[in-house]
């Protein structure tokens, strides 16, 4: 037996799966801010209630969190100190000075993490072939430590100049720190990714520093209480590059699980994926405040060597601090049911990206929200049930919803009513499309070949005008399609992704030594995850960041050769060619090319998931699956028409219908506009085929 | 006015074409060799209306190349007969006069059809790492700095002008690169055309004109209005340029008039053009004036042709601002960036919220190295970095930066790998943001040595330096005081920063960037804003005493007294 636990900024969510009978029982509570672990343990109070004895017979529990991120977000972290090569203590705050908003002279910027006062220097400098042109002056580096010591800082980041093509003065410094600056916790950037670029690497190992201390004692005190309720399993952890990991490894390297918590619906949708077979899905999960949609291609999210964090526009990218750790490949706009509409200064209609968030909330709520958001306009256009939202357990405000549609923004615009709520909900979708296309087609998709999948309370309201601007054929809705993503946490591998920076063009290249240090990088990972509690075979994954020397980004190449002495230059540079033309359309074969990171990926097998099978009543009939019809909003008929409206509850495998219809559950509700064929499949997922448009 | 579109079906389609750019944008981002060099977004794609009025434009480009390409398409097309376009031509210019002033940018530009009508046009700029030429800044003329490609065919009714393209190809040193750029230009265009079709297909449009009227007509609307706020009147200032040495300084003159909701700046009277790089020709002077208003008045309007109809332009030709032909432009940026600061100083009493004091960002720096490494291989390292911004009513200027162009600097790392040299030093400087009630943000310095002994290059690495700010700083607002100048030392000692530079193993250079500008009188800045700066290190005790008249045991003493 299994548990899943996301702990977000509202909700923790719970999902207990049964690994023999298939058998999933979910949970949600309030998040306690102030120390997570206290839902935690309500929750599952109220599980072991549903199923008695579950605790002691979990096996593992996974956790993902909000803790790292809101902690840098909030600027909650611990007091941190950095120390940097002599000459470069302004690293972290000249940045690389490109403005986000070129015609913005007021643009805001994040402070960073650590003020310039405990930005200390090391006399020492290592080359960028990695020798040692100035030793590590011992004495003076006593000296920093003590200065930092005695401004009581409880963390330290060390980052040196070109230290990941030679650790050693990063390591002297650590033991330095140990011995002068007893208590604090120190984080040394080649061992949080010795990565090229300092600026990133002293950002993201600061970071790490910052959230270090409170990320160790949160999980300690985590353990220690699931102990106390009679947990005999393992505590687990997820990274934001998609595998999950033990709490220590976890503790140790916190900037690792900073997107901890999203992560889950990217691996349920690479699970969809394999499990449908299914080479193209676009995975959207669209909640109260952002829209996060991820491609997946061939059972595989990609991973992005990058993250932004902090941002200070919350949606402009350039605006936070650059965080250099493998995250999976999310995309995060500011579209949601809480999406504000408003009249824009240019007398347009505007959705988004400011949102009404769950206090005060849509109109519809009836908390005190006077603006109408998408929501609002869901509601009117007959989307949502307002005696059925949230299973009934809230009821919705439509007169209020209607007046502030009509007062704030058909009024103003001098438009129908009508073409103010189709507006609203037509507008989201767009902008949801525009960024999803670009998304997509930077990857190399292909939206017409493309299965979109539906999460969130919001997502399947929006995935079928989603998908028709996007010209996908095909939409999928999970049963409870609110806890869906949750499904995540039991389908990661255990895993650990390494990475070294370590400069050499092809030409010039020694592969005999090249092969030496991807070896190094598995036996450290093969470490680390046999540290983490790992047994039997671990699989690694090799591959190589390369670029036309001079080029400002990489390529990243898998390498399927366990031994890279089989592998020559040309052969290499062919492969780089052919993965460079497949992306970009064309490649240089003049212009040499360099590698620049080597990258491991040290992992336990996938742990397949098999969904039970929901039977089929020996007398079905859709009839009884139908609780009536209702108005809603036809776009092609461009007024209301009827919809049947179906209990997803009720449907069974086989069943199948055509739209206009609705089906509702209890966390969400899925469109289907007229020409659509919807039917249930074996394991209750919904299929909706989409009418061909000429568009 | 008739209204065609309802604002929501306007803003969705409005949104579309923005996207359409944006798409474009990607495929030159992917594609095109030279914009993979450097993480400077330089390169645009735009779309107008037949009558060549900007509709759409990325939104990422820097604002050199995004106002001066506006104003030069517009020019274009109205320059050519309407009836001779055909479906699948295609243009090709680098006429620096015509478009954004120097010939590494590159245009390329096609027609739009829909129904077999003439409906607008597509156009992408880039910046190309090459065109042929002599790379200085002090040439004669334009005819020594590379290949001027006039307006031409490069494609004919979907058919390629071989001729065209082997006359390019064979005047510049990197023939594959710069035939590989135009293609992913070509490529760019096409996604444009592609998507504006199916976008008018979808909503059953024959033209753009309508919307256009729409998008251009609210945009204008939108700056009209913010103009309007500001009194009507006259306002002036005079912008001091440093030139070469032994050259006399440039003056700038300038005159910003408000009028109800029209802004007219006159450049009248600012000196003749120069005999070296640094003249701007007229549509890369009105791209950093436009950038001035527009991020005085509406930094968040999107760009389009309405962005630009309340801008009135007077700049007498034959000027360093109007250059005439076949002056040399390469280092336009050197004088054409000063614009923005020149209109900034002229608004300040008008507008003193929206406007910064001078920074030591402009002009860009850029810095290139080349020579061999010791073993004989060619090395090229080019650097751009920024200064300290100037500071504000509001806020002191923080973070190094390039401004009011931008773009990114290149690691430490990165170089040292790529080139046979050692970075000593990227630090902020004490003391080099001007004082003000308002500080200015801190130059910065970076100190480069060229090994000894092992690693060493071949004797001589070339540097050259496109900059400024070394003799007149950047000065202060309301009572502020300038920032530190910038300075170029090599080997301790000062350096030519407008000539080449030869340097041998074991020099080093000391290259420092200018403070940003104070705002206000810095004897009334916050006695915490002062404490702060101290911890920091930002000033100095020395300075916080002389420019700032801080006192620390005076304070001290009222303390006790309370």
């Amino acid at each position: 037996m299994r548990i899943g636990i996301d702990v977000g900024g509202t909700f923790t969510d719970f999902v207990l799966l049964d690994d023999a009978s298939g058998r999933i029982e979910t949970w949600k509570c309030l998040t306690t801010p102030r120390d997570p672990s206290d839902a935690i343990e309500e929750g599952i109070d109220a599980l072991s209630k549903a199923v008695p004895g579950c605790v002691a017979r979990l096996e593992e529990v996974i956790h993902g969190t909000t803790l790292v991120i809101n902690a840098i977000i909030e600027r909650k972290g611990a007091k941190t100190g950095l120390l940097t090569t002599r000459g470069f203590r302004d690293v972290l705050e000249i940045g690389r000075e490109i403005r986000y908003a070129a015609y913005d002279a007021f643009a805001e910027f994040p402070e960073p993490l650590v003020p310039r006062e405990r930005r200390l220097e090391a006399n020492e400098r290592v080359r960028a072939d990695g020798e040692v042109i100035e030793p590590l002056d011992e004495a003076q580096a006593r000296e920093a430590a003590r200065a930092l010591s005695a401004m009581q800082v409880q963390s330290v980041a060390v980052c040196l100049i070109n230290a990941f093509e030679n650790p050693a003065h990063e390591q002297a410094l650590k033991r330095i720190l140990a011995e002068e600056c007893p208590g604090a916790s120190v984080s040394i950037s080649t061992e949080v990714l010795p990565q090229i670029r300092e600026y990133e690497r002293t950002s993201t190992t600061v970071a790490n520093a910052y959230v270090k201390p409170l990320t160790e004692r949160y999980l300690r005190r985590l353990a220690a209480r699931l102990k106390g309720l009679g947990l005999r399993g393992r505590l687990f952890i997820m990274l934001s590059s998609g595998g999950v990991t033990s709490a220590e490894i976890a503790a140790e390297y916190p900037v690792r699980i900073i997107e901890s918590g999203p992560t889950a619906a990217v691996i349920a949708g690479e699970y969809y994926s394999r499990l449908f077979n299914s080479p193209e899905m676009f995975c959207f999960d669209m909640g109260g405040t952002t829209a996060k949609s991820c491609l997946i291609q061939n059972g595989v999210a990609g991973v992005v060597p990058t993250f932004e964090v902090g941002r200070v526009q919350r949606f402009m990218k350039g605006s936070g601090l650059a965080i250099q750790v493998p995250v999976v490949d999310l995309m995060e706009i500011g579209a949601g049911g809480g999406s504000i509409a408003r009249v824009s200064r240019l007398g347009t209609l505007q959705v988004g990206p400011q949102s009404a968030g769950a206090e005060p909330g849509p109109i519809c709520y009836a908390r005190g929200g006077a603006e109408p958001t998408v929501t609002d306009a869901d509601l009117l256009l007959g989307y949502l049930d307002p005696d059925y939202f949230l299973g009934g357990a809230m009821s919705l405000d439509v007169a209020g919803a209607r007046r502030g549609v009509e007062e704030r923004i058909a009024g103003p615009l001098g438009v129908s009513y009508l073409d103010a709520l189709w507006g609203i909900h037509d507008l989201i979708n767009e902008t949801m499309a525009a960024a999803a296309k670009t998304h997509i087609a930077e990857r190399g998709g292909n939206p017409k070949a493309l299965t979109v999948v539906a999460f969130g309370g919001a997502g399947p309201v929006h995935a079928y005008g989603l998908a028709k601007k996007l010209g996908a054929p095909r939409l999928v809705v999970p049963p409870n399609a609110g806890v869906g993503s949750a499904l995540g946490f039991f389908t990661a591998p255990r895993a650990f992704d390494l990475a070294r920076s370590h400069k050499t063009p092809f030409d010039d290249a020694d592969f005999a030594a090249l092969e030496e240090l991807f070896r190094r990088l598995e036996a450290e990972g093969e470490a680390t995850l046999r540290q983490a509690g790992a047994a039997g075979e671990i699989r690694f994954s090799r591959s190589v960041d390369a670029r036309f020397i001079g080029q400002g980004s990489e390529t990243t190449l898998p390498i399927a050769e366990r031994d890279l002495r089989r592998l020559d230059a040309q052969t290499l540079r062919r492969r780089f060619d052919e993965t460079y033309a497949r992306l970009y359309g064309r490649t240089y074969p003049e212009s040499p090319v360099e590698f620049v990171n080597f990258r491991v990926r040290a992992s336990l097998p996938v742990q397949e998931l098999e969904l039970p099978q929901r039977e089929t009543p020996k007398v079905a009939r859709l009839a009884d699956a139908k609780k009536g019809a209702r108005s809603a909003y036809s776009a092609r008929a461009r007024d209301f028409v009827p919809h049947a409206v179906y209990d997803r509850y009720r449907l069974f495998p086989g069943a199948a219908f055509e739209g206009p219809a609705v089906v509702e559950e209890r966390e969400s509700t899925v469109i289907l506009g007229e020409g659509a064929r919807a039917r249930i499949d074996a394991r209750g997922f919904l299929w909706i085929d989409l009418p061909e448009t000429s568009a | 006015m008739t209204r065609a579109f309802d604002p929501i079906t306007l803003e969705i389609l409005w949104r579309r074409l923005i996207s359409i750019v944006d798409e474009a944008d990607a495929a030159v981002a992917r594609t095109a060799f030279s914009s993979l060099l450097r993480d400077a977004h330089d390169y645009t794609c735009m779309f107008t209306d037949r009558r060549g009025r900007e509709l759409a434009q990325g939104t990422l480009a820097t604002p050199g190349q995004s106002g001066a390409m506006a104003l030069g398409i517009k020019q274009l097309v109205q320059r050519l007969p309407a009836e001779g376009f055909r479906p699948g031509d295609v243009y090709v210019t680098n006429d620096p006069w015509a478009l954004a002033g120097h010939l590494n940018d590159v245009c390329v530009l096609s027609p739009i059809f829909h129904h077999g009508r003439l409906c607008g046009f597509t156009a992408c700029i880039l910046h190309h790492a090459d065109i042929g030429g002599r790379v200085a800044s002090d040439n004669q003329d334009v005819f020594e700095e590379g290949l001027f490609i006039p307006l031409v065919k490069l494609y004919e009714a979907g058919t390629l002008n071989q001729s065209v393209l082997a006359m390019i190809l064979a005047n510049v040193r990197t023939p594959e690169q710069v035939n590989g750029d135009i293609r992913s230009q070509v490529a760019a265009n096409h996604v444009c055309t592609a998507q504006v079709q199916r976008m008018l297909e979808e909503y059953g449009l024959e033209d753009l004109d309508a919307l256009a009227d729409e998008i251009i007509g609210r945009s204008e609307a939108s700056l009209r209005a913010a103009i309007a706020k500001t009194p009507p009147g006259s306002y002036s200032a005079e912008g001091v340029i440093e030139q070469v040495e032994g050259e006399p300084d440039l003056r700038i003159r300038c005159a910003v008039t408000i009028q109800g909701s029209d802004i007219h700046i006159d450049l009248s009277g600012s000196s003749p053009q120069v005999r070296w790089g640094g003249n701007v020709v007229y549509n890369f002077t009105y791209a950093y004036v436009h950038m001035a208003v527009k991020s005085i008045f509406d930094p968040d309007l999107p760009n389009n042709d309405g962005a630009a109809m309340p801008i009135r332009l007077t700049a007498p030709e034959g000027t360093v601002v109007n250059c005439r032909f076949p002056a040399a432009v390469a280092a336009r940026m050197q004088i054409g960036h000063f614009m923005t600061e020149i209109i900034y100083r002229a608004l300040a009493d008008a507008l003193p919220a929206r406007v910064v004091a001078a920074g030591g960002g402009t002009p860009a720096t850029m810095q290139v190295m080349y020579g061999r490494r010791g073993d004989g291989r060619p090395f090229h390292a080019v650097m751009i970095r920024g200064g300290g911004l100037g500071a504000s009513t509001a806020r002191d200027g923080e973070g190094s930066f390039i401004f009011p162009a931008n773009g990114a600097n290149t690691p430490v790392e990165i170089l040292e790998s790529d080139a046979p040299l050692i970075v000593e030093r990227r630090e902020l400087l004490a003391d080099s943001g001007g004082p003000g009630r308002q500080r200015g943000a801190l130059g910065r310095r970076e100190v480069i040595r060229l090994p000894d002994g092992d690693g060493a290059p071949q004797p001589p690495v070339q540097l050259a330096l496109q900059s400024g700010r070394f003799r007149l700083p950047p000065e202060g607002l309301a009572g502020g005081k300038p920032g530190m100048r910038a300075r170029f030392l090599v080997n301790g000692a000062p350096g030519n920063p407008y000539g080449l530079t030869q340097l041998k193993p074991g020099d080093r250079i000391v290259m420092d960037s200018a403070g940003g500008g104070g705002y206000g009188d810095p004897r009334r800045r916050e006695r915490a804003a002062i404490e702060r700066d101290l911890v920091q290190g930002k000033v100095s005790p020395e300075a916080a005493a002389r420019e700032y008249g801080y006192d620390k045991a005076k304070e001290a003493d009222d303390v006790t007294a309370r």
